[in-house]
């Protein structure tokens, strides 16, 4: 049961408490597992506990290889596409 | 964060993907190995699409409530139905696993004794501490996602000596029972895609034997549809330059040493075992105990539970082979007819995650046949 889900940390009190953001509800969970915790952090949470922090720069490069593999796509298919064009005027 | 969904990212990945399976002599089989992937690869239909484009995917082992044996289900049904004052805790899926014993959710408990669901090990900790006069013990179960919340939840309980409080644990390991899936050589499998999670505690180390010893690929996967994609590919890559690694595709919630702090929690506080897994049989350092020193809050030991290890299985059943990808969950006799959501035989049907649930939801075609 892998399920985690991402939600951003709105407080943190001493005792390694504190409560996330989820879809507009906050939620009391533990961040005992974390270090250098800030609010605004985004976590994975996990049966009430905080278990890895959301890494901006690794998810940035992921969404711009996303990216790239939609623009490849759409370029292909705009390719595709003129070749049927032409080869309809040919023909 | 919505590239992850995008239908052109998805198009475009899938077209990738064609170009590497072209260039092979036949369809890759991936093994997804948690339960959460299973579900993903069902739910945005995932599976055809790449059966299309010449990837195989089969499930794994990676679903807790499916390979956690009767025999456990049956102590814990027995701690509440024969014991008064009693409270077990527990997760909601677990409840409704069918056993010679009935289920959690339908025995009949002894006087004053009941079960209750809980989201974190940590209610069972408030419960514990707010009926003093009950015996509170926690059903803990799951992979290295869980364990270290379920080892912190146990160092509190220590640390407050809430005497009432104990933990029934079935808590198992990854790697071992992918080590023994590439061993059996039952099924022959291109690569595996890693529970994201369990990788987020875990790291990319307990994985590197698969890749160096039995020469598979192997890719750290995220849940979105994405993310199994880009898996995926990292793993057709891995293949076509004949360089079979550990890659991590969540580099955004996974990094290369796992998380330090959980790992040192669940080493302190608990040891490994060998462990009966459903289907699987005995797997050696498979799964975690409590401590020796720890013993008194092992309910086990404190409630002298004789668990015998594989005696639980229900007849018919073959969550088993499901479980190592052997067979497909149509092609278990009792599969719809017999077993089904509405009443399920076997654990694989009874979790959100188990394949043969996620393979019943998720295919119109299956449930027209009734």
């Amino acid at each position: 049961m892998c399920l985690g889900i991402p939600a951003k940390v709105v407080q943190i009190d001493k005792s390694n408490f504190g409560k996330v953001d989820y879809l507009g509800t906050r939620v009391k969970t533990n961040f005992e597992l974390l270090d250098n915790l800030k609010v605004g952090d985004w976590v994975i949470v996990h049966a009430g506990f905080a278990i890895s922090k959301l890494d901006e720069e690794e998810a940035r490069e992921t969404f711009s290889v996303l990216r790239e593999m939609a623009e490849q796509e759409a370029l292909a298919n705009k390719n595709k596409e003129r070749e049927k064009q032409s080869n309809k005027q040919k023909g | 964060m919505k590239e992850l969904r995008d239908k052109r990212v998805i198009r475009g990945l899938l077209s990738e993907i064609e170009k590497r399976t072209r260039e092979l002599p036949s369809s890759p089989r991936i093994m997804e190995v948690c339960g959460t992937h299973t579900m993903t690869v069902h739910r945005y239909g995932l599976k055809n699409m790449l059966e299309k484009v010449g990837v195989e995917m089969v499930s794994g082992p990676g679903c807790p409530v499916c390979i956690t044996p009767n025999e456990i289900h049956e102590a814990a049904i027995e701690l509440v139905t024969e014991n008064e004052n009693f409270i077990l805790t527990t997760f909601g899926d677990m409840t409704r696993v069918p056993t010679r014993k009935s289920s959690l959710q339908k025995a009949v408990p002894a006087a004053g004794s009941m079960v209750k669901i809980v989201y974190s090990p940590r209610e069972s900790l408030e419960i514990a501490g707010s009926s003093p006069e009950k015996q509170v013990v926690f059903f803990g179960v799951g992979f290295e996602t869980t364990i270290p919340a379920i080892a912190l939840t146990l160092r509190e309980a220590i640390e407050k000596r809430l005497a009432n409080f104990s933990i029934l644990s079935a808590l198992w390991i990854i790697p071992p029972p992918l080590k023994a899936i590439v061993k059996a050589k039952e099924i022959a499998l291109d690569g595996f895609l890693y529970p994201g999670h369990v990788s987020a505690i875990i790291g990319e180390k307990p994985y590197q034997f698969i890749a160096k010893e039995y020469g598979i690929p192997g890719a750290i996967t995220g849940f979105e549809p994405s993310d199994i994609l880009l898996g995926i590919f990292s793993i057709l890559n891995q293949i076509k330059d004949g360089n079979p690694t550990v890659s991590n595709e969540y580099s955004r919630v996974v990094r290369a040493s796992g998380n330090p702090k959980a790992l040192a929690v669940m080493e302190e506080m608990l040891e490994t075992k060998d462990s009966y897994w459903r289907g699987l049989g005995l797997i050696p350092q498979s799964g975690l105990k409590i401590k020796k020193k720890y013993s008194a809050y092992d309910a086990e030991i404190r409630f002298n539970l004789r668990i015998k290890g594989g005696s639980g299985d229900l007849p018919g059943c073959r969550c088993g082979e499901v479980l190592q990808g052997l067979i497909s969950p149509p092609q278990c006799p009792l599969f719809v007819e017999k077993c089904n959501p509405d009443s399920p035989y076997g654990p694989c049907m009874v979790s959100f995650e188990g394949a043969c649930f996620v393979y019943y939801k998720y295919n119109p075609i299956i449930k027209n046949k009734l």
